[in-house]
């Protein structure tokens, strides 16, 4: 039985920029069931961020109803914004957003701190996940060390390692070369076949075409979804 | 948490670490300033206290003016009369004085000649290098015993113990000579705000006034305060009785206690106003702190958004920065502590006193670094805790 870890309701995003009014999201609403590897395509503008930074729990909706682990994030505060970004949900981002001053290992350390996690428990985890990634060997190195696709897996072990219910990647290949940026969807691919949801952003068609699963999105509406 | 954050801030300072020696000054001023003078401040009232309790603090003293109104009045029996007249006064002893010159066969030496009773000793804290005092029974029978200061017994006897010898009293301008038998030698004492003890010799109160000088004015009445009394409030009643026989012009009193009471206030206050001083640094320092840690905050805006998408919650970003504050200031404060003893004890050696180290000083000062910490570290760990996630990640 495939239980539902994102749900959007008629979710609306807007930006009101002096009397102009950006609808960024205008009703999208959507279901993701675990263990699905979901893409989500379109042009730019079309609200792709948007709709990632709402169901990270980053930023929230103007209206609408959004759910994750089946639990309704409308009107929480920013500290409980806050735990279910840690617990529940791993960013991967484009520009990859490492801590330049820190190693790779206490880059992958930090949400466990946030977690509240033993610095013993907090290292032996981040190793397993830059294990699962295959950068063991690189854990003492600083993201100024580490190629643009090493620095990637350093992300997505960050992502993984508090375990969350959610993989958010937007456009994690956007500043990677093609070969590299085909091994880090194999690392997404492999960690979708361990059981783990994966909801990532591209537009690279064929990149798309790799999930069982693809939205379209056009001017912060869903025009297309297979 | 605390562990983290203080070693993020620790890595933040290493990081720039020009720009943190510069904020810090002001914090290292301050709190230098503090510690030096509250040090100051304990070492004047230490020493200048010590001094003083070398007259003894239970002691007041009364002195005569010679005038038309005093004329016959300060004889010996007045301390009776005065004893009478107040409570707490466990012993008066009067004392007279005049100047004296001593000969033995190589040396000859001026010095000031006391005639004091035999309790002289005991009230004035004076202890015996060799030798004693004289007994109550040799100043009934006025004996020609006399007790040397130090460095006069220095002067009249440089090689060998001067107790048991002759020494030559000279007296007037008609140069009568009398012959005293030297039985006491004074330990060093230091020199109180009226008396230079080294430099005088004691002879027994009747030897003085029937066998030398033929003249029976006291020029001090030293009084010994019953264990328990006020010295303020009995020289007030002193005065008061004093002021009722010879008018205010005709005696002054003076207590070491007294005296020292009003150096510590001064020092005290002294301390207070130059503290006030130091808090002002404090405050440009504390504003110091502002500004690193503004600058701090706007240069990790996307570290902030890094670390607020990984899960931190507003308030564990305002605890890091908190930290990070309260870092620097304890930093600072340390260091201030450091140059503020060095500096004290720079003045306090040019001063020629005896460093007293005021351990309040140290906490007064961590204390106030760190709330200066806490204080001008809030508003800028408020912002970066406000800061919009998306917006900070986003910040290039
Ligand atoms: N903070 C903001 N203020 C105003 N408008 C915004 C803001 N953020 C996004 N928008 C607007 O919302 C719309 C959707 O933006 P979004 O970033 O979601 O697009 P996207 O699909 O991710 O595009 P791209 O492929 O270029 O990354 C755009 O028109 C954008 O200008
Ligand atoms: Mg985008």
């Amino acid at each position: 039985m495939s239980k539902s870890v994102i749900y959007l309701e008629n979710v609306k995003r807007y930006y009101v920029v002096g009397d102009f009014c950006v609808k960024a999201l205008d009703g999208v609403s959507l279901n993701i069931n675990r263990g699905e590897f979901t893409s989500i395509m379109g042009p730019s503008g079309s609200g792709k961020s948007t709709m990632m930074n709402l169901i990270g729990c980053l930023d929230t909706a103007t209206s609408g109803l959004i759910k994750i682990d089946g639990e309704s994030t409308k009107g929480m505060n920013e500290t409980e914004l806050a735990y279910i970004r840690n617990k529940k949900v791993g960013f991967v981002f484009q520009q990859f957003n490492l801590l330049g001053r820190k190693t790779a290992l206490s880059n992958v350390e930090t949400p466990l701190l946030y977690a509240g996690i033993s610095p013993k428990r907090r290292k032996e985890m981040a190793m397993d996940a830059l294990e699962i990634v295959g950068l063991k060997d690189r854990m003492k190195h600083k993201p100024t060390e580490l190629s643009g696709g090493q620095k990637q897996r350093v992300a997505i072990a960050r992502a993984i390692v508090t375990d969350p219910s959610i993989i958010l990647a937007d456009e994690p290949t956007g500043a990677l070369d093609t070969k590299t940026g085909g091994q880090i969807m194999e690392l997404f691919e492999s960690l979708n076949l361990q059981g783990r949801t994966v909801v990532f952003v591209t537009h690279d068609v064929k990149l798309g075409n790799m999930c069982n699963r693809q939205i379209h999105l056009r001017d912060g509406k869903i025009v297309e979804e297979y | 948490m605390f562990w983290e954050n203080f070693k993020l801030a620790l890595d933040a300072m290493r990081t720039s670490k020009l720009r943190t020696a510069l904020s810090l000054l002001g914090i290292v001023i301050g709190v230098g300033a503090v510690v030096a003078i509250l040090n100051l401040g304990s070492s004047v009232t230490e020493n200048i206290t010590g001094s003083l309790a070398q007259g003894g603090s239970d002691i007041i003293s009364v002195y005569p003016t010679p005038n038309e109104r005093t004329k016959g009045v300060f004889d010996i029996q007045f301390s009776d009369t005065l004893m009478n007249s107040t409570d707490g006064i466990q012993t008066i002893s009067p004392v007279m004085s005049s100047r004296a010159t001593l000969r033995t066969k190589e040396n000859t030496a001026t010095s000031s000649m006391l005639g004091c009773e035999s309790t002289y000793f005991d009230t004035q804290n004076i202890t015996f290098d060799t030798g004693r005092g004289f007994t109550a029974q040799q100043n009934i029978d006025s004996n020609q015993v006399v007790v040397l200061g130090s460095d006069i017994a220095k002067t009249l006897f440089p090689e060998s113990s001067a107790v048991g010898k002759n020494v030559t009293f000279i007296m007037g301008d008609d140069g009568i000579m009398h012959t005293f038998e030297v039985i006491g030698v004074l330990d060093e004492k230091e020199q109180s705000y009226t008396m230079s003890y080294n430099n005088s010799v004691y002879i027994p109160l009747n030897t003085y006034s029937r066998r030398l000088i033929n003249n029976k004015v006291v020029s001090t009445y030293i009084i010994k305060l019953k264990s328990g009394y006020d010295t303020e409030v009995v020289s007030d009643q002193i005065n008061k009785f004093m002021d009722s026989i010879v008018g205010s012009d005709g005696y002054e009193t003076f207590s070491p206690a007294m005296i020292a009471k009003m150096a510590s206030q001064v020092t005290a206050s002294l301390s207070i106003f130059l503290a006030a001083i130091a808090g002002i640094s404090l405050l440009v320092g504390g504003i110091g702190i502002m500004n690193i840690m503004l600058v701090s905050v706007a240069e990790r805006t996307k570290e902030i958004g890094i670390r607020k998408a990984l899960g931190a919650s507003p308030s564990v970003i305002r605890g890091q920065f908190i930290v990070e504050a309260l870092t620097l200031t304890l930093v600072g404060g340390i260091l201030g502590i450091i140059f503020g003893c060095i500096l004290s004890y720079a003045v306090v050696n040019i001063a020629g006193w005896t460093l007293k180290l005021s351990y309040n000083s140290f906490i007064i000062a961590v204390g106030f670094s760190m709330i200066v910490g806490i204080f001008f570290g809030w508003y800028p760990a408020m912002m970066a805790s406000r800061l919009d996630p998306i917006e900070a990640l986003n910040y290039e």
